[in-house]
């Protein structure tokens, strides 16, 4: 259910930019010509995008601007905000190239193999938290290296619906699931709870901006300033009670790294110890994020006001 | 005490209820077999119907469908929720 909202600012209502024959004509560049080819084009789309749309190149400044306070040892170069653009047009490749299983298994750099190959052999199952710094459609192509990391996608009705899409042109692997929600009803908790049981991995995106405005957030500070984040992902790990992980995967020269952390347990958390248990964990996923957006800088890929600002001067999904 | 007599699966499922959402102050006898479990009556909320969607799956092996009016139905009380597990028992 989302609830009516009063502001077109919202994500969800920010579309993001491109079509299905988009993506197919991505594919047959990078196909044809070449990446080289596909990013020279890149850049006039990306300039387009990027003088199109406001809201977007503002919140992309804003970010740089909060990540060189937090990182001041970080250059970011000239243009940083049109290049932040341009990494962003090259997700879209490689969401296609993950899709149609096109990412070379040998460009995958995984410095967490032993977590991964732990969690799975545990055959506990868990959580994993995905967030808008990089690219987890790449988790795509890992599962194709791990044939037992069973991964079942929860997403959003409405980007399911345009992924599916995707999928459907898409000559993919059959390893990854896609859940589609517009909330979790008690139906969905007990497919996921026998997903988990089964020894396999729930993802779902920890840092969007709470769907519709019931739904509860809280404020962390990310980047020097107060930000909101859903307590979403994590009420439902502690439903759940089960591992819980963090994965994201980064552009990283001609490759990819897939970094894969545990951030914790919810089993045997008592009710009583539920909240501090949140905030707890909240918070860990929230420094993590911003160490990685030092890391990866120009791969956050989130182009709306991510931060409550006077200008904004909402509460929405605040307590 | 509760104003209606609960069956002996009524009263297995208030023992579920307390137990899985830890009502610490809450006796099996309390709970009304008829009286709403959310809201006004016993004040559970949606968190605690997911808790209690997995208990459910838990202990008696049921699995909701994915009708949200249903749902809410055998969700509505205890004495529902008894029903849905003889109906499930039934079949």
């Amino acid at each position: 259910m989302t609830a009516p909202h009063g502001q077109d600012t919202h994500w969800s209502r920010v579309e993001e930019s491109g079509t299905v024959t988009g993506m197919r004509l991505m594919l047959a560049i990078d196909r044809w010509l070449g990446e080289w080819a596909f990013r020279l084009l890149l850049i006039p789309a990306a300039a387009y995008f990027w003088l199109r749309r406001p809201l977007a190149r503002r919140a992309s400044r804003e970010y740089r601007h909060r990540l060189q306070h937090t990182f001041p040892q970080l250059r970011l170069g000239p243009l940083a905000t049109l290049r932040h653009f341009i990494c962003f047009g090259m997700t879209m490749l490689d969401k296609v190239r993950a899709l149609h299983g096109r990412i070379d298994g040998e460009r995958v750099h995984l410095p967490d193999r032993a977590t991964l190959r732990e969690a799975i052999e545990s055959g506990r199952g868990g959580l994993i938290l995905v967030s808008h710094l990089g690219n987890h459609e790449i988790c795509q192509a890992l599962s194709r290296q791990r044939p037992d990391l069973r991964l079942s996608l929860l997403m959003h009705t409405r980007h399911a619906q345009r992924f599916n899409a995707l999928l459907a042109s898409a000559d993919r692997g059959e390893r990854v699931e896609v859940i589609e929600v517009s909330e979790i009803t008690p139906e969905t908790a007990q497919r996921l709870r026998e997903r988990i049981d089964e020894g396999g991995f729930v993802v779902i995106a920890a840092d969007r901006e709470p769907i519709s405005g019931d739904q509860r957030a809280r404020s962390f500070d990310f980047l020097g300033a107060p930000a909101p984040f859903p307590e979403g992902a994590f009420r439902l790990a502690l439903l759940l009670r089960c591992p819980l992980y963090l994965l994201l995967c980064a552009r990283n020269g001609r490759g990819y790294s897939v970094h894969f952390e545990a951030l914790g347990d919810s089993r045997g958390v008592a009710r009583a110890a539920r909240e501090t248990w949140l905030a707890t964990h909240m918070a860990a996923f929230v420094r993590r994020l911003e160490t990685y957006c030092g890391r990866y800088p120009l791969q956050w890929f989130n182009f709306y006001p991510f931060w409550k600002s006077p200008a904004h001067g909402s509460d929405r999904g605040q307590r | 005490m509760a104003e209606t007599a609960q069956t002996p699966l009524e009263r297995s499922l208030a023992e579920m209820i307390i137990e899985t959402l830890e009502l610490e102050d809450i006796a099996t006898d309390d709970i009304d077999p008829e009286a709403p479990l959310f809201g006004e009556g016993l004040g559970l909320d949606s968190i605690d119907a997911l808790e209690l969607g997995l208990a459910l799956q838990k202990h008696h092996g049921i699995r909701l469908d994915s009708d949200s009016e249903d749902n809410r139905t055998h969700f509505a009380s205890l004495r529902n929720l008894a029903a849905l597990v003889e109906a499930r028992r039934a079949t």
